[in-house]
């Protein structure tokens, strides 16, 4: 516990939150590395706003603590926090222009005008929004909201970053671009961030970690390439990336028959002409273009596969052989083994 | 061709559906504009034309029947009947008493609003939602009623001055006086101001309100700086509504106020029945009617500028 204490960053400490009679976070705990940027994943009303907003203030855990570089902050006011959050929709002042919406926080500072003036050009020039200094948010896109929206959490600068789902209001093409800015920046600035999205490609392109989370608890708290190739439950293995499922058991890159759940990448399922050792005979049922390769669904005797091939792509009706390449058997929902 | 030819038609198609919608509009306005313009705007310019001095026409019977009619000396009229009332010893006591019952009534209307507003939407709970309920009371008593209630609870035998006297306390007589009139108007305009504040108020969004908290802000700062600039065109129209009620208003003070100075629609009211002096009542109306016109641009400037704030116009 007392080594806990010590750590730098963000600790959460077994919190529990009761919301209408619901436990609806249930004992959590995360540590988050200073200058880390971790997200918090999870399928909708699985706790993610609810524990962000534990994080910044806004509600107070019925149990657990909540640590930033080892202070107690757990019954601190939203105000009092060194934190800083961004709104899924932005929350910026109508009534207010965009260099006074960034300038809000600095002027509750009491900080003098041209200290001010000097960091609201510092943070503006940040993200990029000078030229809008003087517009309504009114009058600006929602991609440019965003970024004010970011301007305004930066130049508090705040020892922990809050993203609500910062992204979701944006179109798919912005939104790759702006989380790409948003990275770049975290990085630069090396700001502890905290992310909540539900948006798998989301998490795992810009994070250092990701917990995922499951009602109100986190399942499994990982680096994105740990989640992919060692998911730690059969819910994670779903949640993350693309999965087939088959009761049975594996061995020698054969499904057979069992009582486990066997789950398979359909990347890590390949097909050819020619049968090689471990490879058994299928057929090529349907072939769905995804673009930069094909979605091709295989048919074994009792099991159909989905298999992700970008090359020599099979035509439907083909007959040939497939091959396992990796799997994960799970016994009542856990992993236990990786073959 | 054969790409050009549909687009032309179809266009010309949607422009004869928009000039059709358009005339449709027109006489879908047309009753409403009708009822205003006869039963509103011709009655003004009649009693504007009268007030002046002309006294043939419509005004020919009032002429005939009230004592102390100008007629009009020149070709546009006389301003005879706007010397009278600026002469007349009563209208300048009557005139300050309006102006100041308005004053503050509103003002204390509009700060009830806001403390009960602000209570319920920053801090919120049952002792909020109760005190927003109970409230609202006043607009389901009509105001006669209310008058008389007030009346027997500030008269000299009033509830009042028995309760205070068993403690030995002298409690002022109330009634007759501008004090009375302002408890009464207040009493009667603070649920309309009330609802349209407190509606405003909590249609803030919560976000806003939080990410001023995150920035740091305390209490009254976020009400300074955040809820009331975001609510205030509600709570400049519920301001100019209760002024124009309360400018215009007549059981009150009958009842409740002094005979003189009193307000100016007791005062209306008595010239042109009492002192059967048509023309100078509806002098007193035209500087009533003044007055409110100034409210009443205040309130179409807080109209504009919220069009202008969500980006309307
Ligand atoms: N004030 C509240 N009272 C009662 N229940 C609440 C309250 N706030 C949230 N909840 C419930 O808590 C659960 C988690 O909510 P939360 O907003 O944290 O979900 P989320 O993971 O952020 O979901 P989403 O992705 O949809 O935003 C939901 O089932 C929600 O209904
Ligand atoms: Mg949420």
């Amino acid at each position: 516990m007392a080594e806990v204490v010590q750590q730098d960053g963000l600790v959460l400490n077994g919190l529990t939150k009761i919301l209408g009679g619901r436990v609806i976070i249930d004992d959590l705990h995360l540590v988050v590395n200073k200058g880390e940027m971790v997200s918090l994943l999870g399928p909708s009303g699985c706790g993610k706003t609810t524990t962000l907003r534990m994080i910044a203030g806004f509600l107070i855990p019925d149990k657990g603590d909540i640590l930033l570089d080892g202070k107690d902050v757990t019954t601190l006011g939203p105000e009092k926090r060194p934190s800083a959050m961004v709104f899924q929709n932005y929350a910026l002042w109508p009534h207010m222009t965009v260099f006074n919406n960034v300038a809000y926080p600095l002027k509750v500072r009491k900080m003098q005008k041209p200290e001010i003036e000097k960091r609201v050009h510092d943070a503006l020039g940040l993200v990029n929004l000078m030229h809008h200094k003087d517009s309504r948010p009114g009058q600006i896109s929602g991609g440019e909201q965003q970024r004010v929206a970011l301007a305004r959490a930066l130049v508090q600068e705040p020892d922990i970053l809050l993203l609500d789902e910062p992204l979701s209001n944006l179109d798919a093409k912005l939104r790759v671009k702006v989380r790409e800015d948003i990275r770049e920046l975290q990085r630069r600035l090396g700001i502890t961030t905290v992310i909540v999205t539900h948006d798998q490609d989301e998490a795992l392109s810009i994070s250092d970690r990701i917990a995922v989370m499951n009602n109100g608890k986190i399942e499994q708290f990982s680096t994105p390439q740990e989640l992919y190739d060692r998911p730690e439950t059969e819910y994670v293995a779903n949640f993350i990336g693309s999965l087939n499922h088959v009761t049975g058991g594996y061995a020698d890159g054969q499904i057979v028959p069992g009582s486990d759940v066997v789950g398979i990448r359909p990347e890590d399922v390949h097909f050819s002409n020619e049968q090689v050792s471990g490879s058994f005979p299928a057929t090529v049922e349907l072939v769905v273009p995804r673009g930069h390769f094909c979605e091709v669904y295989l048919k074994r005797a009792d099991v159909e596969l989905r298999a992700f091939i970008s090359a020599n792509v099979p035509t439907a009706g083909k007959q040939g052989f497939a091959r396992i390449g990796k799997a994960l058997v799970y016994h009542d929902g856990k992993l236990i083994r990786v073959a | 061709m054969t790409t050009v030819k549909p687009v032309v038609v179809a266009e010309s198609l949607e422009a004869r559906k928009a000039s059709r919608l358009s005339v449709l509009g027109f006489f879908m306005a047309l009753p409403p504009m009708l009822l205003v313009i006869c039963f509103v705007g011709a009655p003004i310019l009649i009693a504007f034309t009268f007030s002046l001095g002309w006294t043939t026409g419509p005004n020919r019977v009032v002429s005939i029947i009230g004592q102390e009619i100008h007629k009009k000396d020149q070709w546009w009229g006389t301003f005879g009947a706007y010397k009278d009332v600026f002469h007349d010893s009563r209208f300048p006591g009557d005139l300050r008493t309006t102006l100041l019952v308005t004053l503050i009534s509103t003002t204390l209307v509009l700060t009830m609003a806001l403390g009960i507003g602000i209570y319920q939407r920053m801090i919120g709970g049952r002792i909020a939602s109760i005190m927003t309920i109970l409230t609202l009371v006043p607009l389901f008593v009509p105001v006669v009623i209310a008058s008389w209630a007030i009346h027997t609870f500030y008269a000299g035998d009033g509830f009042m001055r028995t309760l205070m006297s068993h403690f030995g306390i002298d409690f002022p007589t109330l009634t007759s006086t501008s004090t009375a009139i302002a408890i009464g108007t207040i009493w009667t305009s603070l649920p309309f101001a009330i609802l349209m504040v407190t509606s405003g108020l909590q249609s803030v969004p919560d976000a806003l309100i939080e990410t001023a908290q995150d920035a740091g802000a305390g209490f009254f700062r976020i009400i300074r700086t955040v809820l009331i600039p975001l609510a205030l065109t509600p709570i400049v129209i519920a301001g100019t509504f209760t002024a124009i009620g309360i400018m215009g208003s007549f059981t009150i003070p009958l009842f409740l106020g002094p005979n003189q100075p009193t307000m100016l629609g007791v005062e209306i009211s008595n010239f042109f029945g009492s002192y059967n002096r048509p023309q100078q009542s509806i002098v007193m109306a035209f500087i009533v009617f003044a007055a409110a016109s100034g409210i009443a641009f205040i309130y179409i400037w807080a109209n504009v500028r919220s069009a202008k704030q969500s980006g309307r116009i």
